[in-house]
């Protein structure tokens, strides 16, 4: 009896393991059968695919979760490739005066669930956001909320505020009263009803293990039936998208640079961004010798931005524009770009300022000039993202240029926590935006967050920036905003190196498109909803 | 017992075998400068250029030779390799054996000690000696053996339980042998192969770990090894690249640690001379 | 153990676990507020904002309060908010916890079963050809990382010959049900099993086989042969029986990184687990989550553990002698 038992030990595992290998080869030829999912569903694919419930305070605050939300929400106006259109306000009006904005709103909206939408939303919609914080724009700006009628809303801001368009009329999603009213946590309302919009696609599930969403079309969108009956955003990683996109599993992505001439001459159509990120040298300039802006200009000229962007891009992005806007930006000033690579003014700098080369670097006081330069690892960021490949090209130019560098790798939040303390010398970092509303350059110079330079010891500078703000004539904004970069190229408090180049492949169905200054305040994602429906 | 490892050593195949790759990488790692034309960290111009007569095994994403940087990678992997799984194998055979000879009190603490350390993921240790402390060579080979040690030990400590109550010790305690005698002339050559198996499962363990330091961007990024050089070649998977920067690395990787396997496998003959023919 | 007060022991582990998971996400430099919302420069980070976070997450309160109320949680059995899901984390960890413990439950069990039985093969025909050929394939295979095998079975059979998908663990709303469902999933399943089992059967069949070889030459072997018993009956029921105790234990050690060790196969696959979670929460420094991860984690292993003196036992009576 016993002796049956162990022979039948091994036979056992070797039927089991038959068994299984038959099961999954089984499953393999049912799974194929049902792969292809329809011509009516567009899919597109993410490398992260969770970016939380998809309501406008639910989503997690990074971009991909905006543009998930978008698909379901509308604002009061919109924006296409050129600039603002009209969305939920057929046609709007600055009253300089007042300093209010009168929206005059359409007509013919419903929510998903049928009721009818009116100036009332948008009021609850605003003071529902001053009372519970939204995170993509500062609604304190707008004081008072008012509906002289059903269809018409007055925003009365708190002082001239030219960022208003971008940032609130175009940004802010607009909430149905009758689902929000009692809602207190809305951060934590992820019931599906808490998807209610009046969007151009209606909530069917999001799953957060798989990182999936499922949107389908509203027929009764205002703004056109969209083209695609189905919406589904799915978790793939960059680098097999490539392959999805060849087995149709997917319809659009965005691919990693040096596939694109291939998915081109496959019959993909290839959509290049506008550079909105931007990556940059993090100087701390509130400890010798870098406090002194002649130091950081001597610093500016010693890094080959062209290198960077030939070698560690493989030329899939433009160098950093010295002013913090990228060159193609329609608020670029080429007149700031006053650090042509040249380790020759390096020297001369240096040695004004009191420096001497002995040997490979320069010395002060016999002790020989030395930066630690932190950068963190491969594993997040956006595509482009300054890594240890950036950093090791960096420090060989700066020893070509005779300043001496250490590197040091650290965890990504490591880094930002030691930037954020300023216990640094020279960091790697970088961050998206600087497409959006020229607010942004407040925020990344005299904000407060490690992305940000944190710099306001030059009066010229704050007194600019917070000129731009109120300046609502554009002209007068363009000029002033052109007069920021130069400053901020002569003061130096943060070089910006380069901005990478993304590249989204879609199959033609849907004609996707960058949005002008990024959908919401700024996201640089080729995913606007007037792509779907026009 | 009086034997000469060397000597059984070099009568085995395998040991031979285990023998010539282990020198031949040593001697790679050593000669790497005169082996290879170029500079492991030089920028070549040359991007993701395939494999030919000027480099021979191709560049990569930013065009540095892959050869050179094979070579160069050797030296780190064989050090972060073995000696971590060195200091973690004498750690777990201090305390693994201890705790299974003394038993007791000491053993229970030592075994709840392993249990809470064996829970926490390496991610965390690696993050916070990363925040707190310079990187360097010493600091990575000591912070991949505190991870390796716990699991380690207990595969010690039970194997001692089980040798502690066979025949040719209980005999010898009956004979009124100290602790000591059994120690040396029994446990430890009985223990042998497992010690062997636990340093061949360390090394692998500890390379496999630095790759992953490296994917957290935990120490000098301008340190070439196998494992960086993979997770580098990992985010080019959707070009043909990986054919001649992620292979090799990936192959000699698993070179290496076969070699030390069959070094271990030729050991465990030598210490078990009932099984030498 | 078994029989002096193991539980008082058991309890002082979990209570060390329990303090040791509460500092060490802690002691990691950077916090929430930063890791969550300092990364996106779009953000509005007002001041009023950021004071109302650091209240909702309970920031402000000194570390021994924070701790104290973390226990009384823990003892009503909440497990605390998690403040980038912006979920109760018990929720967050049972969605993510299944697809876990079916990859790497099973593929420890494969593994487990796999190299014990390869290892009696190749221990009991040791030198023999069989052997060789086994032990090289072992050697070699051992050696690959798992991000290594991964990414090349990925390549072979998902993007060249596309028979396998190339990510996730089912297929996003393609309407299955029932059977359909079941087949989908295991085809998702196929090549991430594939990678953990090629990778880490390695270590169970040298152990098996180390140890088969050190007990073929035990004396009570000798005794089976001389009474006549056949040769699989030696192999399995006496020598293979007395090399499990080295493969239990080994197996226990592989569920301690169970529950969050497939990090690389999870990404590599994009499949949902605890390791990809454990990664998001550690990179949002989001501490409650963290610590639910490891509590579950700590948990498995102990009990795991506590299954595990009881196995030995049964396994090798002498255990409890040696107690």
């Amino acid at each position: 009896m016993r002796r049956f038992r162990c022979v039948s030990a091994g036979r056992f595992l070797f039927v089991t393991g038959t068994l299984l290998l038959a099961l999954f080869a089984l499953a393999g030829c049912q799974a194929r059968k049902g792969a292809d999912g329809g011509g009516a569903v567009y899919t597109v694919a993410d490398p992260t695919g969770d970016w939380g419930f998809p309501s406008p305070f639910a989503h997690y605050p990074r971009g991909p979760g905006y543009i998930r939300m978008h698909f379901l929400f509308d604002t009061l106006v919109w924006k296409d490739e050129k600039g603002f259109v009209p969305a939920l306000a057929e046609s709007w009006q600055y009253l300089k005066d007042e300093n209010a904005y009168v929206f005059r709103l359409r007509k013919d909206v419903t929510w998903h669930d049928g009721r009818k939408f009116t100036a009332r939303d948008v009021v609850f919609t605003v003071d529902y956001l001053q009372k519970n914080r939204y995170q993509w724009t500062d609604v304190s700006i707008v004081t008072r909320a008012e509906a002289p009628d059903d269809y018409t809303v007055k925003l009365v801001l708190a002082r001239p505020h030219a960022p208003f368009m971008n940032n609130f009329a175009a940004t802010v999603p607009i909430i149905p009263e009758h689902v929000w009213q009692g809602v207190t946590q809305p951060e934590q309302f992820t019931d599906k009803r808490a998807a209610i919009g009046t969007g151009p696609f209606k909530f069917v599930d999001y799953n957060k293990e798989q990182g999936t969403y499922l949107y389908e079309a509203n027929p009764n969108y205002y703004g056109g039936r969209p083209k695609v009956a189905q919406l589904r955003f799915v978790k793939i990683n960059a680098e097999v998208v490539p392959a999805a996109l060849r087995q149709k599993q997917v319809n659009a992505a965005q691919v990693p640079p040096e596939v694109v001439g291939d998915l081109e001459k496959e019959g993909f159509t290839v959509i290049k961004g506008a550079h909105d990120w931007v990556a940059k040298l993090m100087i701390n300039h509130t400890r010798p010798p870098l406090d002194n802006p002649d130091f950081r200009r001597a610093l500016a000229h010693a890094v080959d931005r062209q290198a960077l962007v030939d070698t560690c891009l493989r030329g899939h992005g433009l160098p950093g524009g010295a002013g913090l806007l990228a060159p193609d930006n329609p608020w670029y000033n080429p007149q700031a770009e006053l650090y042509p690579y040249d380790p020759a003014t390096t020297a001369e700098i240096l040695t004004g300022l009191g420096y001497v080369k002995k040997g490979q670097y320069f010395e002060k006081d016999g002790r020989v000039l030395e930066l630690e330069l932190l950068v963190s690892g491969e594993g997040v960021g956006v595509p482009g993202s300054p890594r240890e490949r950036e950093a090791e090209m960096i420090r060989s130019q700066l020893e070509k240029a005779g300043i001496k560098v250490n590197l040091r790798g650290l965890e990504a939040k490591t880094l930002d926590q030691r930037v954020g303390e300023w216990k640094f010398d020279l960091a790697l970092s970088g961050h998206g935006g600087i497409g959006g509303d020229p607010e942004i350059l407040n925020r990344v110079i005299l904000g407060q967050s490690f992305l940000s330079a944190r710099y306001d010891r030059s009066g010229e500078l704050n007194e600019l920036l917070k000129r731009q703000l109120s300046a609502m004539d554009p002209g007068e904004r363009k000029g002033i905003v052109a007069r920021i970069q130069e400053v901020y190229a002569r003061e130096m408090p943060a070089l910006p190196l380069y901005h990478p180049t993304w590249y989204w492949t879609h199959d033609g169905k849907v004609n996707l498109f960058y949005t002008y200054q990024g959908v919401g305040t700024g996201v640089p994602i080729p995913l606007n909803k007037l792509a779907f429906v026009r | 017992m009086h034997v000469d490892y060397w000597a059984h050593l070099k009568q085995s195949n395998a040991g031979r075998a285990g023998l010539i790759l282990v020198c031949l990488l040593v001697g790679v790692a050593v000669l790497a400068p005169v082996l290879s034309p170029w500079n492991p960290g030089a920028y070549t111009g040359a991007i993701f250029s395939p494999p030919g007569r000027e480099h021979w095994l191709g560049t990569n994403d930013v065009g540095q030779d892959v050869w050179a940087q094979l070579l160069f990678g050797a030296r780190t992997s064989l050090a972060v390799g073995c000696g971590a799984a060195l200091l973690a194998t004498l750690l777990s055979a201090l305390i693994g054996g201890t705790a299974g000879l003394l038993g007791g009190l000491y053993d229970r603490f030592w075994m709840r000690a392993v249990d809470a350390l064996l829970v926490i993921p390496p991610v965390i240790p690696a993050i916070l000696v990363g925040a707190y402390l310079r990187p360097s060579l010493a600091v990575t080979v000591a912070l991949l053996a505190a991870i390796l040690w716990p699991g380690e030990a207990r595969v010690v400590r039970a194997q001692i339980l089980s040798l502690k109550e066979r025949a040719p010790v209980a005999a010898a305690r009956t004979f009124g042998a100290g602790w000591g005698h059994i120690l040396v002339r029994h446990l430890i050559p009985e223990l042998g192969p497992v010690l062997v198996a636990v340093f061949v499962q360390g090394v692998r363990r500890a390379v496999f770990l630095e790759a992953g330091l490296s994917f957290l961007g935990i120490g000098d990024p301008a340190v070439v090894s196998w494992g960086r050089m993979m997770q580098h070649a990992l985010r080019f998977t959707y070009l043909d690249v990986w054919k001649w920067w992620l292979l090799p690395p990936g192959l000699a990787l698993s070179l290496t640690l076969g070699a030390f396997a069959l070094l271990g496998f030729a050991l465990e003959t030598v210490f078990h001379p009932r099984l030498r023919r | 153990m078994l029989r002096d007060r193991p539980f008082a022991t058991y309890v002082l582990a979990v209570f060390v676990i329990l303090s040791l998971n509460f500092i060490l996400p802690r002691l990691m430099p950077g916090d929430p507020l930063l890791a969550i919302y300092g990364e996106e420069a779009l953000l509005a980070m007002s001041p009023e904002l950021k004071e109302e976070l650091v209240r909702r997450f309970s920031l402000d309160r000194p570390l021994s309060a924070q701790f104290l109320a973390y226990l009384a949680a823990l003892f009503r059995g909440d497990l605390g908010h998690s403040y980038y899901f912006n979920a109760p984390v018990s929720r967050v960890l049972l969605g993510f916890l299944p697809w876990t413990l079916l990859l790497t439950g099973l593929a420890l069990c494969l593994c487990a079963a796999l190299g014990v039985v390869l290892g009696i093969e190749s221990g009991a025909r040791r030198g023999r050809p069989q052997d060789a050929v086994l032990l090289s394939a072992a050697l070699f295979l051992g050696g690959f990382p798992d991000f290594f095998a991964g990414t090349l079975l990925l390549l072979f059979f998902g993007v060249t010959l596309g028979v396998a998908p190339l990510a996730g663990a089912l297929t996003p709303y393609a309407g299955k049900a029932g059977l359909s469902l079941v087949l989908d999933v295991l085809h998702h399943l196929t090549l991430p099993l594939l990678t953990l089992v090629v990778v880490r059967v390695g270590p169970f069949y040298l152990l098996t086989r180390n140890t088969m070889v050190t007990t073929l030459g035990e004396a009570f072997i000798l005794t089976a042969r001389a009474k006549g018993c056949p040769d699989r009956t030696v192999r399995y029921r006496h020598a293979g029986r007395h090399s499990l105790l080295p493969v239990v234990t080994a197996a226990g050690l592989q569920y301690a990184h169970l529950i969050t060790g497939a990090l690389f196969v999870e990404m590599v696959f994009s499949y949902p687990g605890m390791g990809t979670l454990l990664y998001r929460a550690l990179l949002t420094r989001d501490y409650p989550l963290i610590q639910g991860i490891l509590l579950t984690a700590a948990l498995a292993v102990l009990t795991v553990n506590f299954l595990l003196e009881l196995v030995y036992v049964k396994v090798d009576p002498r255990v409890v002698r040696a107690r």
